[in-house]
């Protein structure tokens, strides 16, 4: 920042007294104003549904303010539309991916401004137009695979390909590293310097305090749609960002110490194999012990298996060779309704697609799998009254934040919709847990509930199985990591000092235990 | 939340009347007289009880096959052999009605279930297909209705028809088995209440059973059904068998309730319609009420103006497919603008 003493600050943005509230009555933003200047990396800090994306939307021209003015280059501007947006230079990547699967790169970017030949779409000249982009802010893609079979990285790439395409000045980023893995992160890191350096203005919104200590140079912290700081990073700690952001102190549940060697052994899987399926998913000769009342943690770069684990572990596949149990039932040839009735419980990685059902509401959602408990029927029938003071009941203890148990899944922020997934998992006192990637794009509050709720369901005897890519939470809550590379385990380390250095080799094949 | 389904339901209905004038306005411009064609298409329905009778007469079996069609599309089965179910399920009755002479009130059910059960198989078949081999059960639905008909003519050729008829039909059905109408001067039989009364253990079945909320999960997609743990493969092929039971007995009301004896030749076009009623009430069954009579009241409005100005009836399939067209439009639907503007608007009138 040291720039900032010559060359004098030049807003870029202004955002005067700006105030949403939607039809329903909810207030997403009141009197927000504050600059965003022009050569700056701006973090906008907030909990899920504090308004940090409701804002971002208005500045793109998805939304519009009920209140106040929107200043660009020092001029009031309506942006009616993000193709307003766009022609002033501000382009958005969305948390969820805007990008057409079916289509190829470069049909994606030229959606919308397609350049022509005659009536049909000049192909190849949009296809230069990516490659030339790609160069110009050297973000490596092939303009002509289809984007549904690119990585996740990669679509965040060409999602911000298309973002930077129409000589973009202003560049919106929501919480474009919850999807990644930390390397991925770290390239992406590399590349938005690069595009600061050629003199792109970039927001990012994150709930990760230490990558927005490294990218950052400016914060604004909004909290229940107010700012509440608004400053130069440097001079802020990180216990203060956090008290702003949650408007408490966050105490870090940490895990419990305690001697596990006689527990008894939950799950215990032997020499299996799964080779059919795609290779992310395929695994081999997996040998792996969960004693009650312990967390396993297993750790890897993405695809190594992972994932295949799993879908072992909750009945998604069945093994083509070896042996699982359950708490001593042999479990090899069990469907997942066997898995869930002999005391499994599942968090799985994505809320929206596998762990709930956005368009029914949050009773169906919550109540989905205990449906048929005696508790919540008369015969045939539901019976819906129990069911919503059940739902209520769970939206309490695990504090979600929402309109009411009608409302449907998908009007809830991810950070509470995974609240609620949890809770329904949670909640059925299971004897074995698999969570995968618990936290992912979700805020510090609604984490530390989720870690909360892990270490007190695993100091009453339940086995977990936690898969995640955040190292920091894996090392915070696991009583032993094994570490996966290439569909098989590499190693199995006690947590007893564990840092992400000593599991870096391991997770990139370097190393293998003897 | 309820105020935004009622938005819904009132920008249906909003477009099912802009669209009415839309075709109709220039159409009746044609004729001499357009305002007598208006009248006589918006309101003559409504003149005579007979013609009344005839809405609620020709809304009956659509109410039925939309039923079928709202719970195979609910649980995610685009499967569309109601058109050969409803058939089928005519086909058997009329057998049933003729082969087997017993007392009414044994054999009008036992004729109506042998309908339904037969008549599944048209829906049934492409389920099964669908969970052993993967083919789709929009094409193998489309394609058996084609196979139903042929059987059934098969069957009505060499075993149903009388030879003393001079057209293609069956024997008379004995009196004491055709359903006596409710209301005189109209043909309303039984089967409408019937018909309403499935409407609404439907729409139970769908939002207050253990097994309905199975159907509504699987019809999401398969990932989170599968997280679960619920067998999707066997609820969807249930469905479709049931659904295919509806759509059949639909035919064995239809066929009990307004003829004497077994004459269709293709298939009536009754299970198309039910389609049409689904899309129209968005797939929920208690929708599927005023849709249907919606769709009876256009029919008859066209066949008004047909007799009575030589308007050509096609003028309703028009109406029809352009209501579909609107409805379909999520993009109209989900317009935050369009909706603000009924939602609204309903708030201001309610203070």
């Amino acid at each position: 920042m040291t720039g900032n003493e010559t060359t004098p600050q030049k807003a870029l943005v202004e955002f005067r007294e700006i105030g949403k509230t939607y039809p329903n009555g909810t207030v997403a933003l009141r009197n927000v104003s504050f600059q965003v200047i022009e050569g700056d990396i701006l973090a906008v800090c907030g909990e899920n549904g504090a308004g940090k994306s409701t804002l971002m939307k208005i500045l793109a021209g998805i939304e519009q303010p009920t209140q106040g003015t929107i200043h660009y280059e020092g001029r009031q501007k309506r942006i009616a539309d993000p193709n307003v947006a766009g022609d002033m230079g501000i382009g958005m990547v969305h948390q969820h991916f805007s990008l057409i699967r079916s289509l190829s790169v470069a049909e994606n970017l030229a959606l919308g401004q397609e350049s022509r030949r005659g009536l049909l779409i000049d192909r190849r000249a949009a296809a230069d137009r990516v490659r030339e982009l790609a160069q110009k802010f050297s973000l490596d893609v092939d303009p002509n695979t289809k984007v549904g079979s690119l990585s996740v990285a990669a679509q965040q790439k060409v999602e911000i390909l298309k973002a930077l395409s129409r000589n973009t000045r202003l560049l919106i980023l929501d919480e474009p590293s919850a999807v990644l893995t930390p390397q991925e992160t770290q390239e992406l890191f590399v590349q938005l310097r690069s595009l600061r350096a050629r003199g792109v203005t970039i927001i990012f919104i994150s709930h990760k305090l230490h990558e927005v200590r490294a990218l950052a140079n400016r914060i604004t912290v909004i909290r229940s749609g107010e700012v509440v700081e608004d400053g130069v990073l440097s001079e802020m700690s990180d216990a203060a960002i956090s008290k702003l952001v949650m408007g408490v102190d966050v105490t870090r549940a940490s895990r419990n110490q305690r001697d596990l060697s006689a527990a008894a052994p939950v799950v215990v899987v032997k020499k299996a194999t799964v080779a059919t399926g795609d290779a992310d998913r395929r695994i081999d000769a997996i040998d792996l012990t969960i004693r009650a009342g312990e967390i396993l943690g297993i750790a890897g770069v993405d695809g190594s298996g992972q994932e295949g684990v799993v879908d072992l572990l909750c009945g998604n596949v069945q093994p083509d060779e070896g042996d699982i149990a359950l708490l001593g039932r042999p479990m090899a040839l069990a469907t997942t309704l066997d898995w869930r009735h002999a005391g499994m419980a599942h968090l799985p990685g994505d809320r929206f697609q596998i762990g709930g059902a956005p368009q029914m509401s949050l009773v169906d959602n919550v109540m989905a799998g205990s449906h048929r408990d005696r508790q919540f029927t008369r015969g045939p029938f539901l019976r819906v009254g129990a069911m919503v003071a059940r739902t209520n009941e769970l939206i309490k203890t695990f504090n979600v934040r929402c309109l009411g148990p009608r409302e449907p899944l998908n009007s809830l922020s991810g950070g509470n919709a995974q609240k609620l997934v949890a809770a329904r998992e949670f909640s059925s006192n299971p004897k074995f847990l698999i969570v995968n990637q618990p936290t992912r794009g979700i805020d510090v509050a609604a984490a530390a509930m989720i870690h909360g709720e892990l270490l007190r369901l695993s100091q009453n005897g339940t086995a977990i199985l936690l898969v995640t890519s955040d190292l920091d939470e894996l090392l915070q809550l696991s009583d032993r990591v094994a570490v996966m590379f290439d569909a098989r385990i590499a190693v199995v380390l006690e947590n007893e000092g564990l840092t992400p250095e000593r599991l870096g080799p391991y997770m990139l094949g370097l190393e293998k235990a003897s | 939340m309820i105020r935004a389904a009622f938005a819904s339901t009132a920008i249906t209905a909003g477009f099912c009347l802009f669209v009415l004038l839309v075709v109709l306005v220039p159409v009746a411009l044609l004729y001499p007289e357009p305002g007598e064609v208006l009248s006589r298409f918006l309101l003559g329905p409504f003149e005579k009880t007979r013609y009344m009778g005839n809405i609620v007469e020709l809304a009956t079996p659509s109410m039925l096959t939309a039923l079928a069609v709202v719970l195979m599309f609910r649980c995610g089965a685009f499967n569309l052999g109601v058109e050969g179910s409803f058939f089928l399920g005519g086909l058997t009755t009329a057998a049933m009605v003729l082969w087997m002479p017993l007392p009414p009130l044994v054999g009008i059910p036992l004729a109506l279930l042998a309908g339904a059960i037969v008549g599944s198989l048209v829906c049934g078949i492409p389920g099964i297909l669908k969970a052993t081999t993967g083919a789709s059960e929009l094409v193998s639905s489309l394609m058996l209705n084609y196979a139903a008909v042929f059987i059934g003519l098969f069957v009505l050729n060499y075993y149903l028809r009388d030879p003393t008829a001079a057209m293609l039909s069956s024997d008379r059905f004995p009196a004491e088995y055709r359903f006596e109408s409710l209301i005189p001067r109209t043909r309303i039989h039984i089967g409408s209440i019937v018909a309403v009364v499935a409407c609404i253990i439907g729409a139970i079945y769908l939002n207050r059973t253990s097994q309905g909320l199975e159907v509504r999960i699987s019809g999401t997609g398969n990932d989170f059904s599968r997280h679960l743990g619920l067998n999707s493969v066997a609820l969807n092929i249930r469905i479709q068998v049931i659904g295919g039971m509806i759509a059949a007995f639909a035919g064995g009301i239809e066929m009990l309730g307004l003829y004497s004896r077994f004459t269709w030749q293709n298939t009536t076009g009754n299970g198309w319609t039910g389609v049409i009623v689904a899309i129209i009430a968005r797939d929920n069954p208690i929708l599927i009420i005023p849709a249907a009579l919606f769709i009876g009241y256009l029919q008859v409005g066209g066949d008004l103006v047909s007799r009575a100005f030589g308007v050509p009836t096609e003028i309703v399939s028009l109406i029809q497919a352009l209501v579909m067209i609107c409805v379909t439009s999520v993009a109209i639907f989900q317009h935050p603008a369009l909706r603000k503007f009924v939602q609204g608007n309903r708030g201001e009138a309610a203070q």
